[in-house]
């Protein structure tokens, strides 16, 4: 069975290419790669996180990451019984141009839904509708903590501060794994990954008159780490698996070659209704510093009562490891009063221990924490297409 | 006569030589390493441009507020609190939260416990 193979070996293996030049040791975020110079490296599969960082930036191509494609995406696409829908991460629409000579950043989410039709999904939604919803139930599990932190009565069930983003499931497993103690200030909101796979067995099943266990859902993702979360047991709150399968921006780009489709030349076409409707906020999901903006766009509307003028905030962008920001909301539940949030990104888990050890001493001045595994964000997660002309 | 014979260390000529070809080795170097750095400053650009193509498809929205769109008000007035808009509901918390690390098998537990009374 697949799914014990990835709970128990990871998504990530080393193959017989591997030359040993030691370039994925020094990639590695967790120090999981294991091998002397010259003998073939191997993974320890208690430290890695999947996040494929190493996979990307292998010299030679020899580390691999598990497919789901032939045996679940395309088993279930055969088959009449299965209702397939599909749900596509905002970082996949601005890279999977580039399997098709466009460049990097060119924004094909059009094509990208027409192209997925061809290929035979029953309904095409989009992944940003979910992240839209994990901005209103994450930022407000934000709220609720800052009220617990400041003694408001009724707010007592909430966990401490700060809160950690939990969008990433290379960092959630990396926490797991290595400062269990910081768990309580990793929000509880699912990714919009997993959130999509419950709404669409319970809401959409419903909404469309589907039955439940008849839906497959299948997701298209910028990360190898995914499809690990896709399969961690947990995720069944729907009676069936959320997410049943996950490919890669490249395992799409393959499927979409091997299918005789001309990419370039589809006609654009729109996501379906009920959950496919995106806003500017969940597209940032994809860059480092991107759920922070959304977060902070709509804590600071429901906090203030305010409309906001200008909804950028700069301040969080950037490409540093890590960065910190300081926002004045002023607080309509308590007067107007301004409440000073202190924001900080984390892009790379190699930068992240500092920020922690401060969590767990209990000296750290933050309030909210976004920690995103791959440096720049989702947009260069372990399952973009591979850039080999920068060698 | 070797009196009048000056111990220049170097001439004048021997130093415009010098100096001239120390000239032209700092300028190569340079030139090689500029390109050097700026082969090595490429290999990320990608992650840029693919940002840089995130914000501007963002600009590019009609609707930039997460809690604006139309999808999410429905959801929730429909299925996840309904008749209202109220983030983090009893429905929401069930379906769209999760535990971490050692509360896991407890939570597993519980979710199939609830299937069994649904």
């Amino acid at each position: 069975m697949l799914s014990s193979i990835v709970l128990s070996n990871g998504i990530i293996q080393v193959t017989d290419k591997c030359k040993a030049c030691d370039h994925c040791t020094s990639i590695c975020p967790t120090h999981a790669i294991k091998g002397r110079l010259g003998e073939k490296h191997h993974i320890e599969i208690r430290k890695c996180i999947n996040c494929g960082q190493c996979l990307i930036n292998c010299p030679f191509g020899a580390i691999n990451d598990v497919s789901m494609v032939d045996e679940r995406i395309i088993k279930a696409l055969k088959d009449p019984n299965k209702f397939v829908v599909v749900q596509e991460a905002p970082a996949v629409r601005v890279a999977l141009g580039e399997e098709f000579g466009q460049a990097p950043g060119t924004n094909v989410k059009h094509k990208m839904y027409a192209a997925l039709r061809k290929l035979g999904f029953d309904k095409v939604y989009d992944t940003e509708f979910t992240a839209d919803l994990t901005i209103t139930e994450e930022g407000t599990e934000l709220i609720y903590r800052v009220f617990n932190a400041l003694g408001v009565p009724g707010y007592e069930d909430f966990g401490p501060l700060p809160q950690f983003t939990s969008c990433c499931p290379a960092w959630v497993k990396y926490a797991e794994d290595k400062y269990p103690h910081v768990l309580p200030h990793i929000s509880t909101a699912k990714s919009p990954q997993q959130m999509f796979g419950a709404i669409s067995k319970t809401y959409l099943a419903e909404k469309l008159g589907v039955d439940p266990s008849s839906i497959y859902s299948v997701s298209v993702m910028p990360c190898t780490a995914k499809k690990y979360e896709c399969d961690r047991p947990e995720f069944m709150v729907s009676g069936f698996r959320d997410v049943d399968a996950v490919m890669t921006t490249r395992e799409l780009a393959q499927m979409i070659k091997s299918a005789g489709i001309d990419f370039m030349s589809l006609e654009d076409e729109q996501a379906d209704r009920f959950i496919g409707a995106s806003t500017g906020a969940a597209t940032i999901f994809g860059a480092t510093g991107g759920v922070m903006e959304a977060a902070l766009r709509t804590a600071y509307e429901v906090l203030s009562g305010e409309t906001l003028g200008k909804v950028e905030f700069k301040a969080v962008r950037g490409r540093k490891p890590v960065r910190e920001a300081t926002v004045e909301i002023p607080v309509k539940a308590l007067g107007g009063k301004v409440l000073p949030v202190n924001v900080c990104i984390v892009t790379g888990t190699k930068y992240v221990d500092p920020v922690i050890e401060d969590v767990l001493a209990g000296r750290s001045k933050y309030h909210f924490i976004e920690v995103m595994n791959c440096p720049g964000g989702c947009i260069n997660g372990g399952g973009q297409p591979i850039r080999r002309d920068t060698y | 006569m070797s009196i009048f014979t000056e111990k220049v260390g170097m001439t004048r000529r021997q130093f415009l030589k010098g100096s001239g070809m120390l000239a032209v080795a700092v300028i190569v170097t340079g030139v090689f390493a500029k390109i050097g750095f700026d082969a090595f400053a490429a290999s990320d650009e990608y992650i840029d441009q693919r940002i840089a193509g995130l914000y501007t498809l963002d600009e590019q929205m009609a609707i930039r507020k997460s809690h604006e769109n139309p999808e999410i008000i429905q959801i929730y007035q429909d299925f996840l609190s309904p008749g209202e808009q109220k983030y983090l509901s009893e429905k929401a918390h069930h379906l769209l939260h999760t535990k971490y690390g050692k509360d896991i098998p407890a939570f597993i537990e519980e979710l199939n416990q609830h299937r069994d009374v649904a």
